[in-house]
């Protein structure tokens, strides 16, 4: 099946949040997605985009126009030791158009613009319980940085960001 | 003990990269620490910077030690960058035997991911990293 991977525009905003709650949904934690399109847009598409975009789409037998199928959305960051990293933060392909190579053909992509860009390495996080993509990863050489060196991952919520931040200074 | 916490400058980048390499040590992985004060200043004060960077800076002598709240107002100050700029999580790795961090962050509320909803973190490097760019299009 003929399809083509390309850059996100704007107009591709309203399938990014529907493949972003696909995936959420697929990770059993969709009511945590709070996020809006114009969150999306404003944050992707305006002056300092903080994150980029890249889409899957073709054409379904059953329709005339183009589907969106499939995303990855990522941003640069970096790691004190070795420098610039592309973190990969969503990945995912409708389960309809899976075992068809899209997804290797994103990660082929994306390890490609790593090495474009002088990124020493390609970073993400999988939910244990999602054996399906551990075992997509560990095929292709990932490292498992938890199991490995023990890094747990922590998050602070915003009533805790807030509290912190206006905590008396010492 | 007074001390001051301000955004770093280039000029900081050498003791940064010290830094870097004692945290390195302390989490028994200074071999894994590649980059110098060098890098340090190319990404993080060029045009469009990779990553920002506070230090705290003590007005004497005095060698800093733990204890007297530094850490919290570094990390209260990072908290309140993120406030500013509508953030709406603090995200950060730590390791698992580090006990001393990790109370130090579950203190302020942080949540252990890894714990309760079990992510790990992958990652693709050198080898791994090339092989990919390589793949044949067939899974």
């Amino acid at each position: 099946m003929e399809y083509k991977l390309r850059k996100a525009e704007p107009k591709d905003v309203p399938d990014i949040l529907r493949l972003v709650k696909e995936l959420a949904k697929y990770e059993e934690m969709e009511n945590q997605v709070t996020l809006t399109e114009q969150d999306l847009l404003e944050d992707g598409f305006g002056d300092t985009p903080f994150y980029h975009c890249v889409i899957a789409e073709l054409q379904p037998q059953s329709s005339d126009g183009l589907e969106v199928v499939g995303f990855a959305m990522y941003y640069f960051t970096y790691d004190p030791w070795v420098g610039k990293q592309l973190y990969l933060e969503d990945f995912f392909i409708t389960q309809e158009y899976r075992g068809l190579g899209i997804g290797s053909h994103i990660m082929r992509h994306l390890s490609d613009l790593a090495m474009k860009t002088r990124c020493s390495g390609m970073m993400f996080v999988v939910a244990e319980n999602n054996e399906s993509s551990i075992q997509f990863y560990k095929r292709r050489g990932a490292e498992d940085l938890s199991q490995e060196e023990g890094w747990r991952l922590y998050r602070f919520d915003k009533e805790s960001l807030v509290k912190m931040a206006s905590a008396r200074e010492e | 003990m007074d001390y001051k916490i301000r955004a770093a400058r280039k000029e900081d980048c050498k003791d940064i990269a010290r830094m870097i390499m004692e945290l390195a040590v302390f989490e028994k992985m200074p071999d894994q620490v590649k980059i110098s004060y060098k890098e340090l200043e190319r990404d993080g004060f060029c045009q469009n910077p990779f990553f920002e960077c506070l230090i705290a800076e003590v007005s004497d002598a005095h060698r800093s030690k733990c204890g007297n709240g530094i850490g919290k107002s570094l990390m209260s100050k990072v908290a309140k960058i993120a406030a500013e700029k509508q953030c709406v999580r603090l995200q950060l790795s730590v390791l698992d035997w580090n006990s001393p961090a990790r109370d130090f962050y579950a203190a302020k509320g942080a949540q252990d991911l890894t714990d309760s909803e079990g992510w790990h973190f992958i990652r693709f490097d050198g080898l791994s990293l090339d092989n990919l760019v390589k793949e044949a299009p067939q899974d």
